[in-house]
């Protein structure tokens, strides 16, 4: 028993070792993207459009639907308090600071994780990956590296996306209840809005688009011979997206509020 | 005569077991190597070691003596750039249309060359196959055959100087298999150097002048055709044997079906 818990730290430790040799690698091959002669740019362009362009309906309408809702319940409860103005900082901290990256995570790593490691892993089975290798051309600065700048660079721009939804969204639901000028609402969201704020929330989307794309290319590529493998590594995709961008997102509200 | 591709005492596990044992063979330039051995000997996987594309766990694998695995980028991008490899199972790119699987090695290592240029290129190719209609298709729309096919003319859309044969020939029907062999032909009369894997005693006859011959994953003979039928070794003589007459046999059995 103690030499199979060995075994077991040993080994995790080894694929810990492995995982952060891959990052590194993915990182470097990403800064020399750019600067290289590419043929991996449509690949790039494909991904933005398949992770942000595809993924702006269900943005949108969750954005819409969670604005709405916080809109709802802290009009029919913040008054009773004499905190009516409350809202408006809710609406940040919820929206913009919490739910927004995280939401817009979840979306991604839902329908781009799992697609990721999907498709990485048919790669492998077919022998698709050791063609690119036979060609001369690096699957990590041509497959890995425009799906890892694809995916990060689609969650920066959806969170903003669905910030700016949820803060239209709670303002359009905000005219049935009690209607208030555009200017008027705007000005007082303004108000309590800081920099720091808008900050947090693109640090916490560029974060997890950075943990959502690592692992579902990670997973993808630790598909070995069997097609039974693909299912099980887009569930640990998923799961470990899941994981690691609320891990991520405990640690940079902590570092903001300590 | 100096090998261009040489491995030394390679070992290859694979789940856990190992698949190739303590290898040692060397391949002539311009020359062609067939690979001959009983399924699951570690034929297609000593293809991949020698053309760089699974490394070996121990061992080394060396072109005109420099160590493959420690090339700078430059010198393994030339090496790339000067071979092809044609897999078993053709490996096309599923998501690209077959002008795009044959455009992309062009367009990787010669990115100043005009589309119009490749698109001739291509479409030269693909004539000479019969296959200029499926230009726009994506490989899962082409029969197993057509696949092998592209795959070939994938491997050899660079002209290369090293050509990597997987199991060629299967599934390829007369005519097309003729043109193939024939093309194969020309490249090694021009001093490309041809390595195959295969159980085809008709490509065999045709091209080869040195054969290798692999047993659970060990090297059985390595030497020129003349040689390895002088061998005296039995379980050499029992695989060449067995391997070529099964070959023959299924090709006598789907003619006498054609007789009938």
């Amino acid at each position: 028993m103690i030499a199979r818990l060995g075994k077991n730290v040993s080994d995790a430790f080894g694929n810990f070792l492995y995982a952060t040799g891959f990052l590194f690698n993915l990182v470097k091959e990403s800064a020399l993207f750019l600067r290289r002669r590419q043929v991996g740019f449509r690949v790039l362009v494909m991904q933005l459009l398949f992770t942000a362009v595809e993924a702006m309906g269900i943005i949108a309408l969750i954005s819409l639907g969670l604005g709405a809702v916080i809109v709802v319940q802290g009009i029919s409860i913040l008054p009773k308090f004499g905190q009516g103005k409350l809202i408006y900082t809710i609406l940040l901290i919820v929206i913009t600071r919490e739910l927004g990256p995280l939401l817009t995570a979840f979306v991604i790593i839902a329908r781009s994780g799992t697609a990721i490691a999907t498709e990485l892993g048919n790669m492998v089975i077919s022998h698709e990956i050791e063609a690119y290798v036979s060609v001369g051309i690096n699957p990590i600065s041509y497959l890995a590296v425009p799906r890892f700048l694809g995916v990060t660079l689609s969650m920066v721009l959806l969170t903003i996306y669905f910030n700016l939804f949820g803060l239209f969204g709670s303002y359009v639901v905000t005219q049935f209840i009690t209607p208030i000028q555009l200017q008027d609402y705007f000005h007082n969201l303004l108000g309590v809005m800081s920099v720091a704020d808008i900050a947090s929330s693109l640090i916490k989307a560029l974060v997890f688009g950075v943990l959502i794309s690592f692992t579902a290319i990670y997973q993808g590529f630790k598909v070995r011979v069997s097609t039974t493998e693909i299912p099980q590594v887009a569930i640990k995709a998923v799961g470990q997206g899941f994981v690691l961008c609320i891990l991520a997102d405990a640690v940079i509200t902590l570092i903001y509020y300590v | 005569m100096e090998s261009l591709i040489e491995l030394q005492s390679v070992t290859v596990h694979s789940q856990e077991h190992i698949s190739l044992d303590e290898v040692s063979v060397a391949f002539p330039p311009n020359r062609s190597t067939v690979i001959m051995g009983p399924s699951g000997s570690g034929k297609s996987l000593l293809l991949k070691v020698a053309a760089a594309i699974i490394p070996p766990d121990s061992g080394r694998v060396l072109m005109y003596g420099k160590n493959l695995q420690r090339l700078g980028q430059k010198e393994l991008l030339g090496f790339r750039r000067s071979s092809g490899f044609m897999f078993q199972d053709a490996a096309l790119w599923e998501n690209k249309t077959i002008f795009e699987n044959l455009a992309l090695p062009i367009q990787f290592h010669s990115p100043r060359r005009s589309s119009e240029e490749i698109e001739n290129r291509i479409r030269k190719l693909l004539n000479t196959m019969n296959l200029l209609d499926s230009l726009t298709l994506r490989p899962a729309a082409l029969s197993e055959g057509e696949r092998k096919i592209v795959s070939f003319l994938r491997a050899i859309v660079l002209d290369p100087q090293i050509l990597f044969l997987d199991e060629p020939t299967p599934s390829i029907d007369h005519q097309l298999l003729e043109k193939m062999l024939g093309m194969i032909k020309t490249l090694n009369e021009k001093g490309c150097t041809i390595i195959a894997v295969t159980h085809d005693a008709h490509l065999t006859s045709m091209i080869a002048n040195h054969l290798v011959v692999l047993k659970d994953g060990r090297v059985l003979e390595a030497a020129g055709i003349a040689e390895v039928r002088r061998s005296a070794n039995r379980e050499v003589i029992e695989i060449l044997t067995q391997v070529l007459s099964e070959a023959a046999t299924y090709d006598t059995d789907i003619l006498d079906l054609l007789e009938e």
